[in-house]
Parts: structure tokens; C-alpha cells; sequence
């Protein structure tokens, strides 16, 4: 809210500190200073208002009430002046309320015989300080009232009000009302309106309605100083996303008390504004048994020191809690405090804590370190190997990357996202635009697209991503903690090594790579290259998949060269990981390497290959390694050439020459009783 | 010829040798198998004994003074080739290095860890939790009722359907709620995370970022014990003290409540957090008993320290997936 600094002078006796010491005592002891410019002879400061503080603090008389506690100067509060009624010729007004719930205190003046006209100077400019624009002397009335006591008021025009009757009530859903700013609403059930015999006439708490505005030819008026149920106005102004400042300070609730102040504020002013009349009729609905008195709270000296850290005296405490207006009497190591009842949040012990704290000055706390045992943390398994992973893929060459947790409408077509695809999709009830509309259900389209992105600016791009992918079925919502990675340019060999480097990072040896069905759990199978795809397993279960994108989708997003990918679900992952390595120690002979070539049918696999060689070489066959895979020309049509090293070794001794071939020969002779797998010699 | 007029004119022919292939004519020439120390050694047999001893004695032991001198002299050819053969192979040593592939991490991720080995150190442990959260978890258990102002300091992306309550956590603070759920006190954590405001992006904005949440509950827990702590956080952070000061603020589930603000550079102070004293309501909310507990709680942006540490202008470079941007980390 914007306050005048001249206009909060009026209401502190003695010199105001200067602006700016001013703004730095509000920073440090009450609220944030936003903004402060100079305008003229005065200052206007844009203070954040916290929401805890609406109630008291909206207001120039709350600001100073602050100011004097800080500055620690005295308030001289506004003069007001007790309303006298008179007798005058208008019919009474009656006014209805559905409930003290609703509206917890209701208070008008009948005036008789007012005159529009324009303001006084000091008014308008009062005004214009903080942004309002003086329209005639009524408005004015009201609008300054409002930013002096934090009440705000709204004048009626009487003649306006059919049958002379008010009925405050809730609003059935879809009833229509025109505001003051020609705005029609429909509104929602609940809203609180002001009905005459005729129709509804106000939007209560929020914005006056057209039929009864004060306009040049009025002169009667009605001048209501009410108090709504804050809930009730704070639904309303959001379900109609429109608020006013009187809608903002309801919303956060005010002190019945300050309806009959504003009022009597608002009389000893209309002779100075020029309105004139008489005031004819009083109404105040405000029955006792809702009435607000004041709070009392017992303060601890002990509790309130131990929690701010620092030695407190009563009398300290005291002499604060007093410069806000709170009544102090000493008890044995205690205060009996009581509370202003416009500090609606003054509820508890720390409340009051909290006033002292801060008016004596954060500052002064010192730092000083807890006392708590000295027990280690306990390890987070999931953060400890998401690092190692990190680390893994750091050391691969890859690059992290972070991407939004959603994607949209423009993603849905590159990326073949079926109906039924997106029925699985989380949807955002108020997306920021179309293309944040949905949770992102695995993190490869994303990572696509910066590969899209990034190729033009880099020949190498290799990129991972670890974070939180959403689907959902029928209402419930499923997160799952995945792991992606990219690599442009890259075959399914490469990303194979690449998820085999990261597996064994995590002590995990027991993973196996399965075509059959490849059908990929946590992504959805178009974006995957079908003949160059696998699913990721460890003991039957689907921990991942891999492969090369299918060129559908690059050639959607145009990205030019294979991309290979690979998708693992963190979760599974980590439960599987395993610190465990126990040391095998190294033979101390000589080992012996011998080659074979194999040419294999087109669709043999290496794995079976292995498998054969494996078999039959025994115990002294140390190590088996593909080096060389080859199809094309100079080769038989259908046919592959498969080449390995096959390592020989014995714990105990060193093998022979002739133990070698034998055992070499043993493993041709298998590899040669399948009629269509020939040892190339 | 005689022994010694032998021994000097094969000293010659080694000393005279400047290549290995002159070294080993010289070589065959006196030891090889028609060399002259080979004939003299091999006419010994024709000798009486007497010669035989003394001449073979000298011959035999010119044979090894001889073999020694041209393995020497061998060397000595060899570093001398292979000196003249460095002398003319040269780079450009300001031509750059071979470019080797590189990782990295994101910043966000460097900054998270560092942060969780400053807390760890200090006895907090990490806590997680889910990005989709209830409403109860975000907000009411946070002692933020439903049609209360203080929602609005929150802007909140709500998931499809809206009447079921789900929405994006908006801070990590449910964390909180959680953890105290499953956990007695005294406890101490800390809560890295993603989060999401529903909020128009710009530098210093994003729909989604990261906050690292902290707690700590004991028996007599003060303001003066979370100013230590945090002082300390960002002194080894930043690698150098740092001062810092609390101002007045409010949330819900603290009472009282701060703003921390940092100095940064010349005397300019910067926010950095919110945190307060945990709201008696919150301890209600997972039932541990408020007379007998107390703790501080506070919520700081990972990304703003990102951006203060590596001097990062914009916070929407930390989600732009631009390699440029990434590959300086």
C-alpha cells in the first residue's frame, strides 16, 4: 500500500524521522519498503503490508501506531466527534442481516440534506499522494476514511433504495449484479449482496452496485461502516478474480470495533468536506453476545527469552508491549498482557514473542550454536548413488541437463503421443500456456528437444537428466524418479556401453538386455527404433530401456544424425545398487590369447555366440572379448563375421603352448557342430 | 700384428665409426667371424702351452676390453641419432591441446551438494519428497487454512481435477510435515528440492526451481541457534564469513517469522530466505505435543545461490538445456 509521509506525520507528535531512516526503521522492525519517491514536499512509500498486519496496518493510523512504537514517539490520533441525532423527515431505514456470522457488526448514518460538491484542497491532495483521484466530496469521504482508519465505508444513495429496506445476504448462484465501474457480474453462490425490495444493490465488502450510487442530484444519503466475514469475501473476490482495496482489507478480516470510530471520524469531517445535513438515524447491528472484547495472554519471561536467545527484562518487554498498545501488569516472572482488539494477531505467547523480538531489534540476538547430540546424519541411499551416477556420466563425457517438468500441445504430435498416451498424461488445471499443459511422462522429449536445439551449436552432444516423471490412472497419481541420457550421433552400441559403464558403477552385473517384447514400461514405444531397441532387465524385471530414436521422431523434430538413448528408472536402480567388490587376486603365469573368427547368419547373436565359447572353454578361459562385429561387402550375403580374443590363463601355472591350442581347439570344434557357424581359419 | 698395435687400431676404428652400420663393419673387422682377434684367438691352439697361457690371456682379455668399448660406442651412436632425429621433430606449443571428452554437472546440481555437505557435516540429514502434493500437505498442515489471504502468497499450478485437491508443492515445506510425520524429535533435516509457482517467467523468475528447506526440532531450540547455523551455512558456502541480518516477516508456520537478508559486495543486502520459529499448529498437525517441542524452520532458492556463486544473470539460462551455458560448469 502507498503512504504519504506528511500524512503520516499528522498523527505523530514531534518530528518524523527523515524518509529514509524512517523507511530503514520499517525494514528492520515492521515491514518491507518497497519502493520511496519523492513527490513534491512530500514522500510516498510503497510498504508490503504483511498478510498477518492487513487488519491494523492498511491504514495511515496503523502505519503511524507502527512508526511510534519504532521511532518510540506519540501518537496523536485524528479528532472524532459523538454523533448526535436528529429529527428529520426521512422514513427509517431498515436493515436485515442473514447472520452475525456474516456479518459480524453492521453500522450506517442516515444524513439528510447533504451537498455534493467538491472537496477541499488538503482532501484532494491527501488523495492524490497515494494514487486516488478526488471525485466529488461523498467519495472522497469515504475513500479517505478508509486510508486513514483502515474502515472501509461506502455511501449510498437513499433515494435509491426501494421500500427503504436492506437485506444483507448470500447470494444464489448466477444472480446478476452491476457494479459502480459498469461491470456486470454473475455471481457465484455465497458472494454477499445487499438486496432493497427490488433489487440487489451492492456487492458487499467489494464494490458498490450502479442503482445506488451517489450521483450530482443526491441528498440523502446512507453511510455504511460494516464488517463482513472475511472467508466469505475472500472466496468471492477470487471466484470473480476482482478485488477492490476494501475487498483486500475484508479479506484479511477487521476488528468490529473500528465500524462506529470510522463513523464518528467520518462525522467530525463532513462539516469540513462541505456535506452538511443531519444525521436522522443510527443503525448499528452488533448484538453483545458477538462482540469483541479484548484478549489477555500470560507471557513467560523464561519462554520468551529461551526462544529468542537473548536475556529479556520485564520491564523491557513491558515499556514494548505497551508502545503497542497493549495493557502490561507484572506477575512473578510473568506479564499479563492484554490486547488491542484490532490485533487480530496477537492469539498466543510467540505472538508476543514475536513483537518484542522485533521491536527490540533481530540484531541483537547473537549468534550462538544449538546444543544437540553429535550423532552422525543418516545416509540418504538415493542422493548418495544419484551422485555416483553423475559422476559416471560426467566421466563419460555427458553433459547434465535440467529441463521443466512439463511439456504440451506442441509436443504431442512430434513425439506420436496417441489418445491414449494422453489420457496418461498429468494435466495442469491452469497451465501457464498450451505448452506447459501437461507433467512430463518420462524425460527423453524434453532432452530431444535440446538435442534439436543444440545441434547447430555443436557437433558433440551428450546430455543426461535425472528427475520426476507423473502419469495417472483413473485419479491417482503415479511420480517416478527416472534417469535419461542422449547421445547425438550415437548407435545403440555406443549407448549400450554407455548404460553397461553406468550398471557397473553401481555394482549391478546382473542385467541383461532383451529384445523380445521390447516394450518399454516408463516410455512410450513410438519414440524408440524397433529393430534397434531393448528393455533393460534384472532378474525379470524391466529396469530401463535402450536404443537408438526412431527416425519418425528425428526426422519430426529434424534432428539429422541417430540419436542413441537411454532410459533408467532411478528408483529401481538404487535398490539394486551395491557397494559391494570383493578383490579376485590377478594370476601370477603368463596369460595366452588366441583369436577366432566366426561367420554367423545375420540374426545370430553375439550373446549365443559367447555362450558356445564360454561353454566350452572351461575354467582356463579368463576373459572373452568381441573385438571385431562385421557385415557387408566381401562377406557372404546373410552372413556376419563375428571375431573374439579368447584369454587363457591357469592360477597355478603356466599353460603351454600345447594346452592352449587343445583348449582353443576344444572351443573351434563347438563353435563348428552348428552347420551354419563356420571358424574362419 | 701384435696385441697391442691391435688394441689401438681397433680403439681407432670404434672412435672413427660415426653410424651404427660403420660401427659394425669396424666390429667384423676385429670380432667377428674373420676379425683379426678372432684369427689370433683362434691360432692359439697352434701354440705351445707357455704361449699359449700368456698371448691367450692378453688376447682374451682384449676381446672383452673390446666388446665393452663398441656396446659403449654403440650408445653413444644411438642417443646421438636419436638427439639429431628429436632435433629436427618440433610442435607449436601454442597450437591448443587435443581436446578430450569432458562432463559436467549442472550448477544447480553442484550448488545442491555442496549445500548438503555443509548441512550434513552439522548433523542434518537429507530428506525428499513427492512434487505432486495434497492440499493438506502444502498448505492446511502448514497451518494455511483454505480461503485465507495467506494462500495468495503462493501461486499454485492445481492438477486436473481441481475438486481433488492435488496440486504442485509450491515449496518443500511439506517435507517437513512429513518427515515429523514418521519421525520423533529432536531431528534435524534439510529438504533440496523442486518446486513450482505458477508465475510468469522472467531473469529472476521461473515456474520451476529449487529450494532447499531446513528444520530442526529440540527442546530448546532459539533464534540466536538458527542465526549460528546459517551464519555458518554461508560462510563455508561462500568460503568466507558473511553478515547477515533478520527482518520481520510472516508465514503461517512460523511465529515468529524472518526475512534473511546477506551482504553482498559493498553493503548492498540481498534476500536470501524465510524462515521463522515452527507455529505451535504445525507441530499439532503431526501431533507432537507444543508445549515440549520447539524448532526453527527456513526456505532458501538454490537457484539464487547458483546465480550468486557463478555470477549467472538469468535464472531461465539454468533450464534452457544450451550447452554453451552448461558446459562452463
Amino acid at each position: 500500500m502507498l503512504f504519504s509521509y506528511n500524512w503520516l506525520q499528522e498523527y505523530i507528535k514531534g518530528k518524523l524521522p527523515a524518509p529514509a531512516k524512517l523507511a530503514e526503521l520499517l525494514n528492520m522492525h515492521t515491514f518491507e519498503v518497497e519502493g520511496m519517491q519523492k513527490k513534491g514536499r512530500d514522500t510516498i512509500f510503497d510498504i508490503a503490508v504483511l498478510p498477518n498486519r492487513a487488519h491494523d496496518c492498511l491504514s495511515h493510523t496503523g502505519m503511524a501506531r507502527e512508526i511510534a512504537a519504532v521511532a518510540k514517539l506519540k501518537l496523536q490520533l485524528p479528532k472524532t466527534k459523538q454523533i448526535k441525532v436528529q429529527k428529520g423527515r426521512l422514513t427509517p431505514l431498515k436493515v436485515r442481516i442473514q447472520s452475525t456470522e456474516l456479518v459480524p457488526r453492521y453500522t450506517a448514518l442516515l444524513i439528510e440534506g447533504v451537498t455534493i460538491g467538491k472537496s477541499p484542497k488538503w482532501i484532494a491532495q491527501h488523495l492524490e499522494a497515494v494514487g486516488v483521484n478526488s471525485i466529488n466530496n461523498i467519495v472522497d469521504l469515504t475513500n479517505f476514511i478508509m486510508l486513514e482508519t483502515g474502515q472501509p465505508l461506502h455511501a449510498f444513495d437513499y433515494e435509491q433504495i426501494e421500500g427503504h429496506t436492506m437485506n444483507v445476504r448470500e447470494a444464489k448462484e448466477g444472480e446478476k449484479l452491476e457494479t459502480l465501474d459498469n461491470q456486470v457480474f454473475s455471481l457465484p453462490k455465497g458472494a454477499l449482496v445487499i438486496e432493497d425490495a427490488k433489487h440487489l444493490v451492492d456487492l458487499a465488502g467489494i464494490k458498490g452496485g450502479k442503482v445506488s450510487a451517489i450521483s450530482s442530484n443526491t441528498r440523502n444519503i446512507i453511510l455504511q461502516a460494516a464488517n463482513f466475514n472475511a472467508t466469505t469475501i475472500y472466496r468471492t473476490k477470487s471466484q470473480l478474480k476482482y478485488t477492490t482495496q476494501a475487498a483486500d482489507i475484508y479479506a484479511h478480516q477487521i476488528d468490529p470495533n473500528l465500524a462506529m470510530e470510522a463513523l464518528e471520524r467520518a462525522y467530525a469531517l463532513c462539516t469540513e468536506l462541505g456535506i452538511g445535513g443531519k444525521i436522522v438515524q443510527v443503525v448499528d447491528l452488533y448484538p453483545k453476545s458477538a462482540s469483541w472484547r479484548t484478549k489477555r495472554i500470560t507471557l513467560d519471561m523464561q519462554f520468551a527469552s529461551s526462544l529468542l536467545g537473548i536475556p529479556l527484562s520485564q520491564k523491557e518487554a513491558k515499556r514494548i508491549l505497551e508502545s503497542l498498545d497493549c495493557q502490561v501488569a507484572l506477575a512473578k516472572n510473568r506479564l499479563q498482557v492484554t490486547c488491542p482488539t484490532r490485533r487480530l494477531d496477537l492469539t498466543m505467547q510467540e505472538d508476543l514473542v514475536e513483537e518484542i523480538g522485533r521491536i527490540v531489534g533481530y540484531e541483537t540476538i547473537p549468534a550462538a550454536f544449538p546444543i544437540a547430540p553429535i550423532a552422525p546424519p543418516s545416509k540418504n541411499n538415493e542422493l548418495l548413488w544419484l551422485s555416483k551416477i553423475r559422476s559416471a556420466f560426467k566421466g563419460l563425457g555427458f553433459t547434465e541437463v535440467y529441463n521443466h517438468s512439463f511439456i504440451g500441445d506442441k509436443d504431442f504430435s512430434p513425439f506420436a503421443y496417441s489418445a491414449t498416451d494422453k489420457a496418461k498424461l498429468v494435466e495442469v488445471e491452469n497451465p501457464l500456456s498450451s505448452e506447459f499443459s501437461h507433467l512430463r511422462d518420462s524425460l527423453l522429449e524434453n532432452l530431444l528437444k535440446n538435442v534439436r536445439d543444440n545441434q547447430k551449436k555443436t557437433e558433440t552432444i551428450r546430455i543426461f537428466e535425472a528427475g520426476n516423471t507423473f502419469r495417472q490412472r483413473k485419479g491417482k497419481f503415479a511420480e517416478t524418479n527416472m534417469l535419461g541420457a542422449l547421445m547425438y550421433n550415437g548407435s545403440f552400441y555406443e549407448i549400450k556401453g554407455v548404460c553397461d559403464f553406468i550398471l557397473n558403477s553401481l555394482g549391478i552385473s546382473s542385467a541383461w538386455y532383451d529384445e523380445y517384447q521390447a516394450t518399454s514400461k516408463e516410455s512410450r514405444a513410438e519414440i524408440w527404433h524397433k529393430g534397434k531397441s531393448a528393455e533393460i532387465k534384472v532378474d525379470g524385471e524391466e529396469i530401463g530401456f535402450l536404443g537408438e530414436i526412431s527416425s519418425r521422431v528425428n526426422a519430426a523434430l529434424k534432428i539429422s544424425k541417430p540419436v542413441g538413448a537411454l532410459n533408467l528408472n532411478l528408483q529401481k536402480l538404487i535398490l539394486l545398487a551395491s557397494e559391494e567388490i570383493s578383490y579376485r587376486a590377478p594370476s601370477r603365469f603368463p596369460a595366452s590369447t588366441r583369436d577366432i573368427a566366426i561367420l554367423v547368419p545375420l540374426q545370430a547373436k553375439v550373446s549365443e555366440a559367447m555362450n558356445v565359447l564360454t561353454g566350452a572353454g572351461g575354467p582356463m578361459v579368463r576373459d572373452i572379448d568381441l573385438f571385431d562385429m562385421y557385415e557387408g561387402e566381401h562377406l557372404a550375403q546373410g552372413k556376419k563375421n563375428l571375431a573374439f580374443h579368447i584369454i587363457y590363463e591357469s592360477a597355478d601355472r603356466t599353460l603351454t603352448s600345447k594346452e592352449v591350442d587343445t583348449l582353443h581347439n576344444q572351443i573351434i570344434k563347438a563353435v563348428e557342430e552348428n552347420p551354419e557357424w563356420e571358424v574362419r581359419k | 700384428m701384435a696385441i697391442s698395435a691391435l688394441k689401438n687400431s681397433a680403439l681407432e676404428a670404434i672412435q672413427k665409426a660415426q653410424n651404427l652400420a660403420e660401427l659394425d663393419v669396424a666390429y667384423k673387422a676385429f670380432l667377428g667371424k674373420k676379425g683379426e682377434l678372432t684369427l689370433i684367438l683362434r691360432s692359439l691352439a697352434n701354440l705351445s702351452e707357455a704361449e699359449r697361457k700368456t698371448q691367450g690371456k692378453e688376447a682374451n682379455e682384449l676381446r672383452n676390453f673390446l666388446v665393452e668399448r663398441f656396446a659403449q660406442r654403440k650408445q653413444e651412436i644411438q642417443i646421438g641419432e636419436i638427439g639429431k632425429r628429436e632435433a629436427t621433430e618440433h610442435v607449436d606449443v601454442t597450437a591448443p591441446g587435443k581436446r578430450l571428452p569432458k562432463g559436467h554437472m549442472h550448477p544447480l546440481t553442484l550448488v545442491q551438494t555442496k549445500a548438503e555437505e555443509i548441512f550434513q557435516a552439522m548433523g542434518f540429514t537429507v530428506a525428499q519428497g513427492p512434487e505432486i502434493e495434497t492440499e493438506w500437505y502444502n498448505f492446511d498442515a502448514l497451518n494455511i487454512p483454505a480461503n485465507h489471504p495467506a494462500r495468495d502468497m503462493w501461486d499454485t499450478f492445481w492438477l486436473k481435477p481441481k475438486n481433488a485437491g492435488y496440486l504442485l508443492r509450491t515449496h518443500t515445506s511439506p517435507v517437513q510435515i512429513r518427515y515429523m510425520e514418521s519421525h520423533n524429535p529432536p531431528l534435524r533435516i534439510i529438504v533440496p528440492g523442486r518446486i513450482f509457482r505458477y508465475e510468469a517467467t522472467d531473469a529472476s523468475h521461473e515456474f520451476n526451481f529449487y529450494q532447499l528447506e531446513g528444520l530442526m526440532v529440540g527442546k530448546e531450540v532459539s533464534v540466536a541457534n538458527f542465526k549460528a547455523i546459517i551464519e555458518e551455512f554461508y560462510h563455508q558456502f561462500f568460503g568466507k564469513p558473511v553478515a547477515i541480518r533478520l527482518r520481520p516477516s510472516y508465514f503461517p508456520f512460523t511465529e515468529p517469522s524472518f526475512e534473511v537478508d546477506m551482504r553482498w559486495g559493498k553493503g548492498k543486502w540481498l534476500e536470501m530466505m524465510g524462515a521463522g520459529i515452527v507455529h505451535p499448529n504445525v507441530f499439532r498437525a503431526v501431533g507432537y505435543i507444543p508445549a515440549e517441542w520447539r524448532g526453527f524452520a527456513f526456505g532458501m532458492g538454490l537457484d539464487r545461490l547458483a546465480m550468486m556463486k557463478y555470477q549467472i544473470p538469468d535464472i531461465r539460462l539454468l533450464y534452457s538445456g544450451d550447452l554453451r551455458f552448461l558446459q562452463q560448469f
